[in-house]
């Protein structure tokens, strides 16, 4: 049976969003301690994204062989609530009014010495392409965040 | 959309590794691209696995078609000496299977697995019923050719 790893997935959900921007490559962390780290929203979204300020976990409850989330990421001066679905390698989060979206996904590489990483934002609307180039500029600068600090060891 | 993939990944997961084996993963990505792109181009929600059978089906014919066949891994050779009867049934239903042509595998799966009829099968591969039949009876008799005495 064939499998459709977090980052295939990730790419699939991606392809399908004309706005979709996506930046995809390789840390010089473990998994096993990269992803954690990550999925560890109240810390590492604010030290990469540098448009967020503070991610607050409101709620969390099991789903199905993953968790899902309710957050608020403030940015602007201003808290989104978004809904998230956390699962081992794939984090996907979208905010409760569906006016954004925020994809991460990642898988061992290298045999699990490293991190090949995916990482997406778009608005999921019609007629929304036009911010792609937009926010390209904004997943270039998150990955670049990204493994600066990981080659610091986060 | 994220949910629909979930549902429909166990179905398309068996499609494509049975038809695209090594490459099974990757006609598996095209697949849920191809859905996702043209979802809304869908106008009966009831019609839905069918079209997602046909399009991983499609994707996993040229997959299968455009790569190479990679060798038996010899790391599976080596692990007959823990259960050695039925790995080695298992690589040699994958190394029977890898001999067929990729439409052979599509026929097969469609047959056996989905239990579609002949003539269902032949309007969803696009080809004469009578070439589903002929290509059934090659992929049938590579199979008993293996395990004749």
């Amino acid at each position: 049976m064939a499998m459709l790893g977090p980052i295939a997935r990730a790419r699939a959900l991606g392809a399908s969003i004309p706005s979709a921007a996506w930046v995809e490559g390789i840390l010089d962390t473990p998994y096993d301690a990269t992803w954690p780290w990550i999925s560890d929203l109240e810390t590492s979204i604010p030290r990469f994204d540098t448009q967020v300020r503070q991610v607050r976990v409101v709620q969390r409850t099991p789903a199905d062989g993953a968790e899902r989330l309710r957050i608020r990421a403030s940015t602007y001066g201003v808290a989104f609530p978004f809904d998230v679905r956390l699962e081992d390698g794939f984090c996907l989060m979208q905010a409760r009014a569906r006016l954004y979206l925020v994809l991460m996904a990642a898988e061992p590489h290298d045999g699990g010495a490293r991190t090949r990483f995916f990482h997406l934002e778009a608005v999921p609307l019609p007629g929304t392409g036009f911010l792609r180039g937009h926010l390209q500029r904004v997943v270039d600068s998150d990955f670049r965040n990204l493994s600066r600090l990981a080659s610091r060891g986060f | 959309m994220d949910a629909l993939v979930r549902e429909l990944m166990p179905y398309v997961g068996r499609v494509c590794g049975a038809i695209a084996l090594d490459r099974g993963d990757d006609a598996m990505q095209e697949t849920f691209i191809s859905v996702l792109r043209n979802l809304r181009t869908l106008r009966e929600p009831a019609a839905l696995h069918g079209w997602v059978r046909r399009i991983a089906v499609r994707e996993s014919i040229r997959i299968a078609r455009s790569g190479r066949e990679d060798p038996v891994d010899p790391a599976l050779i080596v692990s007959t000496a823990v259960a050695p009867i039925d790995v080695a049934t298992v690589i040699d239903v994958r190394s029977t299977l890898a001999s067929l042509a990729p439409e052979q595998r599509a026929i097969l799966v469609l047959r056996e697995v989905d239990g579609m009829s002949e003539a269902e099968a032949a309007q969803l591969l696009g080809v004469a019923e009578g070439t589903v039949k002929s290509r059934l009876h090659r992929a049938r008799s590579a199979f008993a050719r293996r395990w004749e005495p």
